[in-house]
């Protein structure tokens, strides 16, 4: 075996990604004016601004709606910020990977840690606003628990695929573009997957577009008190499971091929 | 005679670069070079720029795997190549840096974080081992790759270049660390432009010129060959 496909223990790699994104977020924080505020304004501004746009310029939405807005864009942006980062995660490591063998997949998963972590703060945001919405019902709000976990595997596994095509081709960073406009206009962020007349696409959609599922989930989950529905979170858990697969395969595989291409 | 330590045999890396949509550029950083790196002895690459120096240390680390030929490593042996400051994130700070370097090493976070005392102590940055690598000068930074690659414990330890940089001092310094970790058994395979850093420090050397292998052999006879070639 080559030195380039070694793998590295896990009980090695968990607190090596664990510290390595802690210190990203720490010289983040360092280099900006409102330093740890971002994590929380940033989200909020979102938002925001697609209020002001769908309810008062494009006069959508109802009671609920800047609640509704925050349930699909606060997931997405944790979603497509999360993919974009770990996607280009490897060309930004060049340095490192220059002088020491490190099994490729650490590093989208580095960015991917950090993007949870920054998501706390999001999530917590959400929670006052739920909480300050009236919405107290809180039976079946333990379900979040495990669609944050599907919704954390799926990133990752997403990242690591990407990642590998970033670094093969730069290009593919155009491809990751038009992807995640495609998922903000497919995945129900500011209007509801359940509005869709035809049953069966509506299902096909839930199935073949994981992010749609989740961001469906949250609002059962935070806003409508309901249960999830187990189909569309193995599909989740499906989507999630074949990419984080195929992207460890392909970066294991073309170590040597990826490493090649950052110095070419 | 002791089995080498690592074995390069017949090594060829080619590059391929686009230069138009239909037009490649190829050209061999490598070619067919072959030689032995004994345990415990200090090896050294001279050789100009472009010469393939540093890529052959990327091949030797296990970083670039050769198109053609093999490397052959003890099993087991760990290896790492120390450059000027590739490795580090300008945003962090030195001992961040430091504790990551350390990590990838194979050592826990409270090890690491141990170790990074000593870091400060031997890299003489003083408060600067606390703030962004991207306040460093160039000697700084090769203080700190110098300080965090020659304390981590590795079997073989690839040079590349870094004691050209620093203060004087520093430099004597790093020479006598090093000189300290022949006598312990270190393996040190030393990328220089520098002769006499050579004939200082290194048994056996190799001289390349544009990839390909011209000498091979003690220190003495290699620089010889490089200076009437």
């Amino acid at each position: 075996m080559s030195d380039s496909k070694k793998r590295m223990r896990l009980s090695q790699a968990i607190p090596l990604i664990h510290v390595q994104a802690c210190m990203k977020l720490k010289s983040q924080a360092n280099t900006l004016v409102f330093s740890y505020l971002w994590w929380v304004l940033e989200p909020l501004l979102f938002v925001l601004l697609f209020y002001f746009v769908f309810k008062h310029v494009l006069n959508r939405g109802g009671d609920d709606y800047f609640l509704f807005l925050m349930m699909g864009k606060i997931p997405f942006l944790w979603f497509s910020k999360a993919v974009n980062s770990g996607a280009m995660s490897i060309q930004q490591n060049k340095g490192l990977i220059s002088q020491r063998v490190i099994p490729k997949v650490i590093f989208p998963l580095v960015n991917c840690q950090e993007a949870l972590y920054k998501q706390a703060f999001a999530f917590s945001i959400l929670i006052v606003f739920l909480v300050a919405n009236g919405h107290h019902d809180v039976l079946n709000w333990w379900q979040a628990i495990p669609l944050i976990i599907l919704q954390y595997l799926l990133i990752a596994g997403v990242a690591v695929l990407f990642s590998c095509f970033a670094t093969f081709a730069r290009d593919f960073t155009v491809v990751i573009g038009m992807f995640m406009m495609c998922l903000m206009f497919t995945s129900g962020i500011f209007w509801d997957v359940n509005t869709i007349q035809d049953p069966a696409l509506r299902d096909l959609l839930l199935m073949i577009n994981p992010l749609a599922a989740i961001i469906d989930g949250y609002r059962k989950v935070f806003m409508y008190q309901e249960l999830l529905n187990l189909k569309y979170m193995l599909c989740v858990l499906a989507w999630s499971i074949t990419t984080f697969g195929v992207g460890y395969w392909a970066l294991n595989r073309y170590s040597n091929t990826l490493t090649r291409r950052l110095f070419a | 005679m002791t089995l080498p330590i690592i074995n390069v045999n017949n090594v060829t890396i080619e590059y391929t670069s686009r230069v138009g949509f239909f037009k490649r550029f190829k050209h061999k950083a490598l070619d067919d070079v072959s030689f032995e790196v004994q345990p415990g002895e200090v090896f050294g690459i001279l050789g100009g720029n472009g010469s393939g120096k540093s890529t052959l240390l990327k091949v030797l680390g296990g970083i670039l795997h050769p198109d053609e030929g093999e490397i052959l490593v003890k099993p087991g042996v760990s290896r790492a190549l120390l450059s000027l400051g590739l490795g580090f994130n300008p945003e962090l700070t030195g001992e961040d840096n430091a504790i990551i370097s350390s990590m990838l090493n194979g050592y826990s976070k409270k090890q690491a974080q141990d170790l990074c005392k000593d870091i400060a102590e031997y890299s003489e940055l003083g408060h600067f081992f606390y703030q962004p690598v991207k306040t460093y000068s160039s000697g700084m930074k090769s203080r700190l790759a110098f300080s965090t690659a020659v304390l981590t414990e590795v079997d073989v330890l690839l040079v590349d270049e870094v004691l050209s940089v620093g203060d004087k001092k520093f430099k004597q310094k790093a020479q006598e660390t090093l000189s300290e970790k022949i006598k312990g058994h270190q393996t040190v395979v030393f990328v220089s432009h520098s002769e006499q850093q050579v004939r200082k420090l290194c048994d056996r050397s190799i001289w390349l010129k544009d990839g390909v292998l011209q000498a091979y052999g003690p220190t003495a006879e290699v620089i010889s060959k490089y200076n009437n070639g």
